[in-house]
C-alpha cells in the first residue's frame, strides 16, 4: 500500500487503478440512474476509463505504443462525441413522446 | 507532487457524477472528472490528448449533456430514487468489475519482462514536448496506417449528425 502510494506518475499501476475504479463507477451509475442523461454520464465514465488505459499501456511500453495508443484513443473520443449528440438526440425524442425522461416510464414495447 | 491531488478530483468526480441526486452537480462533477482526467493525460505525456480531451469532452460533450439535464422534469432526484433491486445488483456488478480489474491491473503491472513494470520518469518537459514533433508523429500515424478508420470516423460524424438532426425534427413522429 505505501509503496503504491509512493509509486506516483511515473509507474503503470496508479494509472490502472484509477481506471477500474472509473469503469466500475460508470457501469454502477448505469445500473441505478432512471435518467437517461444520468445514465449517458456512466457511459462517458467507462469510454474515459478506456482511453486512460489506452494511453497508460502505450505510454509504458515503447514509444511506437504510445503513438498508436494515443490514436485509439482519438478514435474512441470522436466516437464518443457522435454518441453523445446522438444520445441527445433521442432523449429529446423520448421527451417529446413522453414529456419526461426516465427509463422506467420508457415502456411502450413492455409486454404486460 | 500534483499528481495525487489530480488524480482525487477525477475520482471524486466520478463519484459526484454517480452518486449527486441533483443532475446538474452530477454533469458538474463529470466536468471535474474530465479535467481531472486530462491532467493525468498530461502526466503521461500524451499533451495532444489532454488539449482534445478539454476542448471536445469539458467543452462540447458536457455541454451537450448539461443541455440534455434540461429535460429531465426532476432534476433534483426527488421522486426518482433507484429501485432497491437495482442498488443491489448494481453494486454488486460494479464491484466483482472493480475486483477483478484492480487484480488485473495488478497482475499486469507486475508482468516481467514487458517492460510494464518499469519506472518512466518523463524525459522531456512540457513544454519542451509541446515543441517536439510528437503531433506530427501522430498527424503521420493517422493519414498512414490509421487512413481507413480515419475516413470512416469521418464519414460517421456526418452521417450522425444528419441523423441528429432528422431526431429532432419538427415534424419528426
Amino acid at each position: 500500500m505505501i509503496e503504491f502510494l509512493l509509486s506516483g506518475p511515473d509507474r503503470l499501476l496508479p494509472y490502472l487503478a484509477v481506471s477500474a475504479v472509473l469503469f466500475s463507477l460508470g457501469a454502477l451509475a448505469c445500473a441505478i440512474r432512471r435518467n437517461a442523461v444520468g445514465y449517458l454520464m456512466g457511459i462517458e465514465l467507462m469510454l474515459n476509463a478506456a482511453n486512460l488505459n489506452f494511453i497508460a499501456y502505450g505510454r509504458f511500453r515503447t514509444s511506437e505504443a504510445a503513438a498508436q495508443g494515443q490514436v485509439a484513443t482519438l478514435f474512441v473520443i470522436a466516437l464518443a462525441a457522435a454518441e453523445a449528440a446522438v444520445a441527445l438526440g433521442l432523449v429529446f425524442a423520448v421527451f417529446r413522446t413522453f414529456r419526461d425522461v426516465d427509463l422506467e416510464k420508457v415502456r411502450t414495447l413492455h409486454g404486460d | 507532487m500534483l499528481f495525487w491531488p489530480v488524480v482525487a478530483v477525477s475520482l471524486a468526480g466520478a463519484a459526484g457524477a454517480v452518486f449527486a441526486r441533483n443532475l446538474v452537480y452530477a454533469a458538474l462533477s463529470l466536468g471535474a472528472c474530465l479535467t481531472g482526467l486530462a491532467g493525468l493525460y498530461l502526466f503521461l505525456q500524451a499533451e495532444y490528448i489532454a488539449v482534445v480531451q478539454m476542448i471536445v469532452y469539458v467543452g462540447g460533450i458536457l455541454i451537450l449533456i448539461l443541455f440534455g439535464v434540461m429535460f429531465s422534469r426532476d432534476v433534483l432526484g426527488r421522486s426518482t430514487p433507484p429501485s432497491l433491486g437495482a442498488k443491489i445488483l448494481g453494486g454488486l456488478a460494479a464491484s466483482a468489475v472493480l475486483v477483478s480489474a484492480g487484480r488485473l491491473a495488478w497482475i499486469i503491472s507486475n508482468l516481467p519482462g514487458t517492460g510494464l513494470a518499469a519506472t518512466r520518469s518523463p524525459t522531456q518537459t512540457w513544454e519542451g514536448q509541446i515543441a517536439s514533433h510528437s503531433q506530427n508523429h501522430l498527424g503521420e500515424l493517422l493519414l498512414n496506417g490509421w487512413l481507413a478508420p480515419f475516413l470512416v470516423v469521418a464519414m460517421l460524424l456526418t452521417v450522425v449528425l444528419v441523423a441528429a438532426l432528422g431526431l429532432v425534427r419538427k415534424d419528426a413522429t
